[in-house]
């Protein structure tokens, strides 16, 4: 059994550029940085948690009540028994293991799930876009579909932003170096024949 | 004679088997070029994405004010370039990922980034020509 606090180092709180401790305790998690407000969630906010390879390390992925998708990465491999059983313990929620597909294939299926896209190859989640993070999406084209991410905000700022602690919420893509801006989709058509040149 | 569809052998390519495999470098969330494995990494939202360079169509990018646009296109149905036999275009329900931008103030790798992939696609090309004038 762990003890009544669990502390993890540097751990990055919704891809911040800046890492913090990150805890879990009966009463809730929270994520401190080494500069800038501290971050807190109330174990009732846990609804499910996913672990995952993330570009940082491992990431631990929270999906709550009313927070929406809260993202930790920067863990080790070595720390999911202890992430697994804190959130058994303390919580009662399963991890569960979350396999990314590497194949390097750009097609597949988009899958909408509660609060995020995911675009599945061969089966597997090869990524996932939080719907918070949409700012706009259009029929860009015949079958193609073009989604764009808010990184307006910190374009004063340039790439050096002060930013520590993480933009706030809904701002994930804004807070990197290599901002994602837009991407576009195929997908095939669901016109009926006959429909198509109307 | 079958179902008259012809099921051509595609060739299967594969960017990583394994997550150990990515390249410690995709830590910084930023563009990687892995030439070793033929394959761009983008960040998605903390998650390495590889893209194959088989699947990419090509890369370009455009200077706005402080910024550097990265555009890199894919390979997907209906674009008119008549490389079918090179996807595996015989899922009719498949969905593409057909283009991705990023920007970023750091002009200079941006640059260099545009370049790896056109240089690593411009080899892809010539390896595959090379190949097929092999069979002939």
């Amino acid at each position: 059994m762990p003890s009544d606090i669990e502390t993890f180092e540097n751990i990055f709180l919704d891809l911040s550029r800046t890492p913090g401790r990150f805890r879990f305790a009966p009463s809730g998690m929270g994520w401190r940085p080494t500069s800038g407000e501290i971050w807190k969630m109330a174990n009732t906010e846990l609804s499910t948690a996913q672990w995952s390879r993330a570009a940082r390390g491992y990431e631990l992925k929270l999906f709550t009540r009313t927070m929406g998708i809260v993202q930790l990465d920067g863990f080790e491999l070595d720390d999911l028994d202890r992430v697994k059983e804190c959130l058994k313990a303390y919580y009662k929620v399963n991890l569960e293991h979350r396999e990314h597909a590497l194949k390097g294939w750009n097609w597949g299926k988009a899958e909408f799930s509660k609060s995020e896209l995911y675009f599945n190859v061969a089966n597997k989640p090869a990524f996932e876009i939080p719907f918070a993070e949409v700012s706009n999406s259009n029929l860009a084209g015949k079958n193609e579909v073009a989604v764009e991410f808010a990184t307006a905000d910190v374009a004063a700022g340039g790439a050096g932003g002060t930013d520590e602690a993480g933009n706030k919420k809904k701002k994930k893509a804004a807070a990197q170096l290599d901002q994602l801006v837009e991407m576009r989709f195929y997908v095939p058509g669901t016109v009926k024949k006959g429909e198509e040149d109307a | 004679v079958g179902d008259g569809k012809g099921k051509k052998a595609i060739k299967r390519f594969e960017s990583y088997k394994r997550e150990n495999q990515l390249p410690l470098s995709v830590a910084d969330l930023k563009i990687v070029v892995d030439a070793k494995s033929q394959t761009i990494i983008v960040p998605v939202f903390g998650r390495p994405v590889p893209f194959h360079i088989a699947t990419l169509k090509n890369a370009s990018k455009t200077d706005e004010g402080d910024w550097t646009y990265l555009r890199i296109n894919f390979l997907s149905p209906g674009q008119g370039v008549g490389r079918k036999d090179d996807l595996p275009f015989e899922d009719p329900n498949a969905h593409f990922v057909r283009s991705l931008t990023y920007r970023s103030t750091d002009n200079d790798r941006m640059a260099e980034i545009c370049a790896a992939i056109q240089d690593m696609k411009k080899n892809a090309v010539k390896r595959e020509q090379e190949r097929k004038e092999m069979e002939d």
